[in-house]
């Protein structure tokens, strides 16, 4: 007999004496997720202290040594490369939920990024409704209102064939319409807009998808609230939904791989309430107005049990709480569900006692249930009481300070290669890549988010004529009334970069964060990183992790841009295929004056059109070789020097009015670029890649290089911006169609018609 | 020009609205339904309902907040527009008015919902830009050029109504604002957003004191909200001369 029942639904687990087949079969007997290593550990500590834990106390360790809760894997990695990156700026960084940053004088904004994607592959609507929540509440426990959305989101692509799923996987299709309806519904509700995102697809991601969601919010700096408890004899107190089954073991979940089996985990997939949150976020927003949260921490990622423990340790004390206080969904919850439970639209607050009652009135005002479940202590341990019955008592430091590993890692060597295809037919391959998936409008996502909602969107995800739009390459949001000061906020990824060469996939996304921002006016401010990866148990997955990593943290000690929040998502593995690496940037600038933001839609006939950067012939990862199937592992080299010099030189000359629109070159290489430009516009264009110099006319079109951007300037500015601005012209604004020729040669001649219906109804085809 | 802004749970539209009414010289207020009590409306000369998802949409978009406002205060809010005071409500508010029967009340307040706003043709929620025609004078009309824009975000903005009730709606001059084409021009998909029968955006009801509108005027308000403003200069936003137009009247 493994368990002795000592209490109502509490049990003692005597694991002192168990053989190492009897630990493996614990942990899996209650879905623990630790491997022999670390049950040996516990099975130790337990042995000194002479008594077997409880079951609460398997379960709490179990959920707080997690790779999602305890970074296990990736903290000395991250410690060496991306941690430590200084800003003038920042003010609290890789500490709590969400990194805080300057905005302005008495401002701060606060964001952070995560993934939520084990969830999602298995329920996908609730999954990533699921996902939106958290990060709403990781920037609205800083005492932040939230206001901006972003969604990277990655798939298989939807013409993928049914036969050739495995068992237990859905398919591309539904996965998409779900995950998009699941963020739709939850961040619609709940009065928050949408403004960027990436919907990437590729084969690697059929078993695993990859749903990363970030959240911005702007606070008062005086009004900044830290996730930790400072002093004893402070209250704990619970806010907002009740706590039930739903989500129990989601955090161990997530640190496994998916498998046929995943289904039947559903009930580790949360279910989220916008129209509990919206009154929530009144509510905290309220209470924090008053003065009266000494500290505050969402319930996401591992309920209680991380929180509570996260929160006091931080903060050098203890806590006890008593778990017949938690308000229920459910009767007959045993008290280790109740301590794991991830219910979601939960707070924890720590209160002063003379402030409970005003708490109460405002939870009375929005209808929002509160319950008093302990509070700190001086000593630093953890207590749980259940029916008056202590059931566990460890020190902090050892349930919270948790586990750390030196993983194995392999680095792959990259062999140098580029076939060279025959020359292409200009137009064709041109329209092909236009209505690719990974190129073609994402309009059918894009509006069925609201973007517009708070009034603050200034700067929208679709631009151009009304009715017209195209892509932009970000947003701007204006979050105080009485400033024109703006954020931009944009997402990035480069997996088919990064599979090539994951160092260099991670200086290309760093760039192209950088090329996103100043493409709109705005200077490069700090960043979020979602880094998504394999099974990090697996040395060349690890090594992936560390070359992507050491990329990022080059490329923001050298442009002096700080990581201030991020998640690591490991074990998206399934079927042993591991996904792409795939490092997800939220990346935010600062644009002073908003009025002087540039969109990406052309403006007015006659304008000269200017290309910056080098092409280069580096056609690896490009969509072009991928597209016709042609090989290349010459990725594009990235120099961060240029990068930093050319971002200047364009803020300058935007700054000075010369440039009217502005769209980087990415994803298809200059022709798609100047493509999207003149659809949002409504006008075309007649280009001369002549002055590019000598280079194949499909390298030159279609190359991925970085660093680049196209620039309409002002007619008779000419002189002027190129005295700032390192650049070549290509050509003028004007027209009813794409016009691109190289010297006497022409290469294509397409209608804007045309080109916008192909833009327009490559992935809508798909959708409906 | 007191205005009570109404809250309740899932409205989201209240701090943008809060300005466009402070902006134009109202005093506005928010007014959760929780602690709203019978005699309180007495005090304001505007009662808004602004956007959002009240009560999540879950049974149908704003029956819930109609059937508690008809629970607390339905005698008070039946007096309020009969003294002619003004009322408006903008998405998910104007979903609430036809919900309430106060709109289009064509021979008066019903009892039971003479219209719906159903769900887009397009099926899903749209967030986009419409251009819109102003079609009769009423007082939140005044000084609305003919053709303006603002933006729509909603699932359920498809205004259908009987026949007979639909032809009253034209008779009685009830429309105030339809979608069209940019060029002015009768609208198809896009430029019709959902679907609207006759186009219909706005109505008011026939006394012209109650206005329910599918776009947001507050998202409009100043020139940097419009979409377009890198393409083209304005003074303010479209959405304002709205709330400009009611100012002025009072």
């Amino acid at each position: 007999m493994k368990y002795e029942k000592i209490s109502d639904k509490v049990y003692r687990v005597k694991m002192r004496d168990a053989s190492d087949d009897e630990l493996k079969k614990i942990s899996d007997e209650m879905g623990l997720a630790l491997n022999l290593e670390e049950m040996k550990r516990i099975k130790e500590y337990f042995s000194n202290l002479g008594r077997d834990p409880t079951d609460v106390e398997i379960h709490a360790i179990a959920q707080a040594w997690s790779e999602h809760c305890s970074y296990k894997s990736s903290k000395p990695i991250l410690r060496k490369y991306i941690f430590g990156i200084e800003s003038p700026h920042t003010i609290v960084v890789m500490q709590d939920d969400a990194g805080v940053v300057e905005f302005d004088e008495n401002h701060a904004y606060v964001f952070k990024i995560e993934s939520h994607n084990h969830p999602s592959a298995v329920e996908p609507y609730g999954g990533a409704a699921t996902g939106v929540g958290g990060i709403i509440r990781d920037v609205l426990n800083m005492g932040a209102k939230p206001i901006a959305l972003v969604d990277p989101l990655f798939f298989a692509p939807p013409d993928y064939p049914y036969k050739k799923l495995r068992q237990g996987i859905k398919h591309p299709r539904y996965l998409l319409k779900g995950v998009v309806s699941g963020i739709r519904d939850y961040g619609n509700r709940v009065g928050i807009p949408t403004v960027a995102g990436i919907t990437y697809f590729d084969e690697g991601y059929v078993n695993n998808i990859l749903v990363n969601a970030g959240c911005l919010g702007i606070v008062k700096k005086d009004k900044i609230v830290r996730s930790r408890v400072t002093k004893p004899d402070v209250l704990l107190v619970m806010v907002g939904g009740r706590t039930g089954r739903d989500g129990i073991h989601g955090v161990n979940f997530a640190s496994k791989v998916l498998s046929e089996k995943s289904e039947e985990e559903r009930e580790a997939v949360q279910l989220g309430n916008p129209i509990l949150k919206e009154p929530l976020i009144h509510l905290i927003l309220e209470a924090n107005e008053m003065g009266i949260i000494h500290g505050m921490k969402d319930l996401g990622g591992g309920g209680l049990g991380s929180v509570v423990g996260e929160m006091c340790y931080s903060g050098g004390v203890g806590a006890e709480v008593h778990l017949d206080k938690v308000l229920l969904k459910e009767r007959d919850m045993a008290p280790w569900e109740i301590w794991v439970s991830e219910s979601q639209e939960r707070m924890l607050l720590a209160i002063e006692e003379e402030n409970l009652e005003k708490l109460k009135n405002l939870c009375d005002k929005w209808d929002v249930e509160i319950s008093v479940i302990g509070k700190s202590i001086m000593e630093k341990n953890l207590r749980i009481y259940w029916q008056g019955r202590k059931i566990l008592d460890l020190p902090l430091n050892f349930l919270t300070g948790g586990v750390e590993y030196n993983r194995p890692y392999k680095i792959q060597k990259i062999e140098k290669m580029q076939e060279i295809p025959p020359e292409p037919k200009y137009r064709e391959i041109f329209l092909n890549l236009l209505s690719s998936i990974n190129i073609a409008s994402k309009e059918w996502i894009i509006r069925q988010y609201d973007h517009e909602v708070q009034g603050k969107t200034v700067i929208k995800p679709l631009q151009g004529e009304i009715g017209f739009e195209t892509h932009g390459d970000a947003a701007v949001i204006k979050p105080l009334h009485d400033s024109w000061r703006g954020i931009a906020i944009t997402t990035v990824a480069n997996p088919q970069i990064a599979r090539i060469d994951p160092y260099v996939g991670s200086l290309y996304t760093m760039d192209e964060a950088v090329r996103n921002l100043v493409a709109v006016g705005a200077k490069p401010h700090a960043l979020s990183d979602c880094l998504n990866f394999g099974n990090p148990e697996k040395e060349e997955i690890m090594g992936e992790f560390v070359e992507s990593s050491r990329g990022l943290g080059e490329a923001g000690r050298f442009l002096e841009i700080p990581f201030v929040s991020g998640n690591v998502s490991f074990y998206n593995e399934a079927f042993r295929m591991n996904i792409p690496p795939t490092v997800v940037l939220m990346a935010v600038g600062i644009i002073e004056d908003m009025r002087k933001a540039i969109t990406t839609d052309l403006k007015k006939e006659g304008n000269p059109v200017y290309l910056v950067g080098e092409t280069r012939e580096e056609m690896g990862g490009s969509d072009y070789y991928r597209m016709i199937g042609v090989r290349s592992t010459y990725v594009p080299r990235v120099d961060l020097s240029e990068t930093k010099r050319r971002s200047e030189e364009l803020l300058k000359a935007m700054k000075s009015g010369l440039i009217l629109s502005c769209h980087d070159v990415s994803h298809g290489g200059l022709a798609v670029t100047l493509a999207e430009m003149a659809i949002g516009g409504n006008i075309g264009a007649e280009i001369d890649l002549r002055s590019m110099g000598v280079m194949r006319d499909d390298f030159k079109l279609f190359s991925e290089s970085p660093t680049r951007w196209v620039c309409e300037v002002q007619r008779g500015k000419e002189g002027e911006f190129e005295k700032i601005v390192n650049a070549t012209k290509i050509g003028y604004v004007g027209g009813n169609s794409l016009r691109v020729r190289d010297g006497e040669r022409w290469l294509f001649n397409v209608h804007l018609n045309i080109l916008r219906s192909r833009w327009k109804n490559g992935l809508k085809d798909y959708l409906g | 020009m007191k205005v009570a802004i109404l809250q309740m749970e899932g409205t989201n539209c209240e701090e943008e609205s809060f300005i466009a009414f402070r902006d134009s010289g109202f005093e506005p207020e928010y007014v959760h339904i929780n602690l709203l009590k019978p005699g309180d409306l007495e005090k304001y000369n505007v009662l808004f309902i602004p956007g959002g998802f009240s009560a999540g949409d879950y049974v149908r978009a704003g029956a819930i907040f109609a059937a508690r406002l008809k629970a607390k205060i339905w005698k008070d809010l039946k007096n309020f527009v009969d003294e002619g005071k003004i009322v408006m409500g903008v998405c998910n508010g104007f979903q609430v008015l036809i919900e309430l029967g106060l709109l289009p009340a064509v021979d008066g307040i019903s009892d039971e919902p003479q219209a719906a706003l159903m769900v887009n043709d397009s099926n899903k929620f749209e967030c986009r830009w419409t251009y819109l025609r102003r079609e009769n004078d009423t007082i939140f009309t005044s000084k609305v050029p003919e053709v303006i824009t603002l933006p729509v975000a909603h699932a359920e903005g498809k205004f259908v109504a009987p026949n007979k009730i639909l032809e009253k709606i034209e008779e009685q001059k009830q429309v105030v604002f339809r979608y069209v084409k940019p060029d002015g021009s009768k609208a198809d998909y896009p430029w019709n957003p959902n679907g609207s029968m006759n186009d219909i955006a706005a109505i008011t009801n026939p006394q012209g004191n109650v206005l329910g509108i599918m776009p947001h005027p507050e998202r409009a308000f100043f020139w940097y909200q419009h979409p377009d403003w890198t393409r083209k200069k304005r003074e303010k936003g479209d959405g304002s001369l709205i709330f400009k137009s009611l100012i002025k009247y009072s």
